[in-house]
């Protein structure tokens, strides 16, 4: 008998000890999957943040700019700076010959005449002088320098001929290649260059998208969380909103995006593109989101405090208003920014409204083009060049920090802020 | 003088019936002590007394409720006004989360009833002083009232209770929650409070029934078995059942 309890105690003890081990498994193998992923796009996209410049010489020459003595501002703009550009290139190598002076072109960015012109604009003194000037690298060249490209490919294979690199190795030999903090990363639109595209335009998209939907959501879903759980009356109609809306929020995003381009675009004729649509669509998926984070939050109010208030001869409103709302903003808020951050990271819905054009420029407002972070992952994720596979990296890695951000604000507050009743 | 006078009060929680019949008359500036086993009924009829069975959906109340003389239970009765002249305090302290001043000026506030800042300071020295907190809590008015001790908040919720001046207050077994020290300071209280107010109070012991009140009514059931003087009811009670209760036999 005595050894029979003994025995079955060891069970016990050794089906707790298994469930413990399983318990440990389950999340070294979540951690170890996190750490992957993030040390695969952290490896990948870190480089992003460098940008390889050539030094190269060029002599601002009057008579090949087509300027007269002594040049206004104006002169200076209107110049013309192809010749001056190109021929700095192609004195890299004084025995090339037109084709290799084609590639020499090649090995910085289209940008290379605009870079040159901004040098002189900046100090008109340079006029008839000689300065080394950075110049972007190409794309290529810049992965080269980062050690992503595959120099041993057969030559037909590569985008960069053998040709650049004889001369590159040689600029690099002589220090006349410098890698920098890559600041146009954050400050351009998007580009076709990879060397030239920035998350600008992405960014403040998704920002304005962002603002646009808190602000549509926001008051609409408190409202309606006010409404149904301290008004409404508990019968029939309000369960089947209730119920609604729970399956609201498992509806696919996708489908949401179908319903901003079938009413928002076919309906009212809002601008293509916009974070003004994008963040309407966002916000009827964030709707649900934050209504039932703000009606759990109301209803862990505990109803002694209503009673309190309902006693002191507070109306409903006023106990509403004066008590239960207050007491349940921080779980409703922190559930709000949860719901933006789901909205931040969605893809589908934006690239059914449009979000997904080629855009190269900086919105200003709500109202201009723009694409948004997650959908410039997918647009340079579709892209051929190599230079975009670190910026798909390194936009994850921006998205990322976003996210985190914005959780960090949400437990800030639910912390922060939550009061503790008896 | 009475009150309040309840008559043929029935109460139903849908389809449920909690209350049966109950007619009683409450004497003004005294104490009645409303006892019974669990789920008798005696809250249900406090909380009839100021409405509060409004919040509950499926609560339904029948029959008349008269409070001088006017039935609040009619169409015409406001809820606001009429909790405004009926307390109430609870089983478990509920302070506001909020500091021990806005806990106490939350009343005034909300029903006009000071025009200055220093109106409302007065009041609520007053109402702190009538529920014997002020000395405990006068360098700390803008504290969060639930960090004080359980029989504080007990006080802290009386003194909010009486800032609006009611002419009745109801308290929903207000030291069932507390230790003996605090259970005896608001039972001094409820002594000093009776010389300005009507106070019906619920409780479960009876010791406490026969200190602090002058009337009694025993529910059993959801019917009003007895009631009467405290001395009558506790020395000599006309029903047996009264008379099993008091002494222990059941509940």
């Amino acid at each position: 008998m005595n050894k029979n309890k003994e025995q079955l105690l060891n069970k016990r003890y050794k089906a707790e000890q298994r469930f413990r081990l399983y318990g440990l498994s389950a999340i070294f193998m979540a951690l170890l999957f996190l750490t992957i992923f993030i040390f695969k796009i952290f490896s990948t996209g870190y480089s992003a943040f460098q940008k390889t410049w050539l030094i190269v010489p060029v002599t601002f020459d009057a008579e090949l700019m087509m300027l007269d003595q002594n040049p206004s501002k104006e002169d200076l703009q209107d110049a013309d700076y192809y010749d001056i550009a190109l021929k700095s290139m192609a004195d890299l190598d004084p025995n090339a010959n037109e084709d290799q002076e084609n590639e020499l072109k090649r090995m910085v960015s289209y940008f290379f005449e605009k870079e040159i012109k901004n040098e002189l604009l900046n100090d008109p003194n340079l006029i008839g002088k000689t300065k080394e000037v950075y110049l972007t690298a190409s794309d290529d060249l810049d992965q080269v320098f980062k050690g992503n490209y595959p120099r041993d490919l057969p030559e037909d294979q590569r985008r960069v001929s053998d040709y650049q690199l004889k001369i590159f190795d040689q600029l690099v030999a002589n220090g006349k290649v410098e890698s920098k903090f890559n600041i146009s990363f954050f400050t351009n639109a998007d580009s076709r260059e990879a060397e030239l595209a920035g998350i600008a335009s992405s960014f403040m998209g998704s920002i304005f998208s962002i603002l646009v939907c808190l602000m549509i959501a926001f008051p609409v879903a408190v409202l309606a969380a006010i409404y149904l759980e301290e008004f409404a009356p508990k019968n029939r109609f309000t369960d089947f909103i209730e119920v609604n809306i729970n399956n609201l929020a498992a509806v696919p995003s996708i489908v949401f995006g179908l319903l901003g381009l079938g009413v928002l675009l076919a309906i009212f004729h809002l601008p293509r593109s916009t974070p003004l649509v994008g963040g309407i669509t966002l916000s009827l998926m964030t709707l649900p989101t934050i209504i039932i984070a703000a009606r759990a939050s109301l209803k862990a109010v505990p109803p002694s405090i209503r009673e309190a208030a309902l006693a002191m001869g507070a109306s409903r409103m006023q106990t509403t208003m004066h008590h239960t709302v207050p007491l349940s903003m921080p779980g409703t808020l922190s559930g709000t920014i949860i719901g933006l951050a789901q909205a931040l990271g969605e893809t589908a819905p934006l690239i059914l409204i449009g979000m997904v054009a080629f855009v190269n420029t900086i919105p200003g407002s709500p109202m201009d083009p723009a694409a948004s972070l997650p959908v410039q992952i997918y647009i340079w994720a579709e892209s051929a060049e190599r230079g975009f596979v670190e910026k798909v990296s390194a936009c994850i890695m921006v998205l990322l920090g976003f996210l985190i951000i914005m959780n960090l604000f949400a437990q800030i507050i639910r912390h922060k802020f939550e009061k503790k009743w008896s | 003088m009475i009150k309040i006078k309840a008559k043929d009060v029935d109460v139903f929680y849908g389809k449920k019936q909690a209350l049966f019949n109950i007619s009683l008359d409450i004497e003004e500036n005294q104490v009645t002590a409303l006892i019974g086993p669990s789920g008798c009924g005696k809250s249900t009829f406090l909380r009839c007394l100021n409405r509060m069975n409004d919040v509950i959906d499926i609560c339904s109340v029948k029959g008349e409720i008269l409070i001088n003389d006017f039935n609040i239970n009619d169409k015409s009765c406001d809820v606001v006004r009429l909790r405004e002249k009926i307390g109430m305090v609870f089983q478990k302290p509920n302070p506001f989360p909020k500091t021990l001043y806005e806990n106490v000026s939350y009343g005034p506030t909300i029903h006009g009833m000071a025009q200055s800042k220093q109106e409302m300071d007065e009041i609520v020295e007053t109402s702190l002083k009538k529920a014997a907190l002020w000395e405990e809590v006068k360098d700390r008015l803008h504290e969060p009232g639930t960090g004080l001790s359980g029989g504080q908040q007990q006080r802290l919720c009386i003194a909010r209770a009486i800032s609006v001046r009611p002419e009745v207050i109801l308290m929903d077994e207000p030291c069932s929650a507390l230790d003996p020290i605090a259970t005896a300071q608001i039972e001094e209280l409820i002594d000093e409070l009776k010389k300005e107010h009507t106070i019906i109070i619920v409780t479960h012991s009876m010791a406490q029934a026969a200190r602090v009140s002058q009337n009694t009514g025993f529910f059993h059931l959801g019917q009003l078995i007895e009631h009467g003087s405290t001395d009558k009811i506790f020395k000599n009670p006309d029903n047996k059942k009264t008379q099993d209760y008091i002494t222990g036999r059941f509940g």
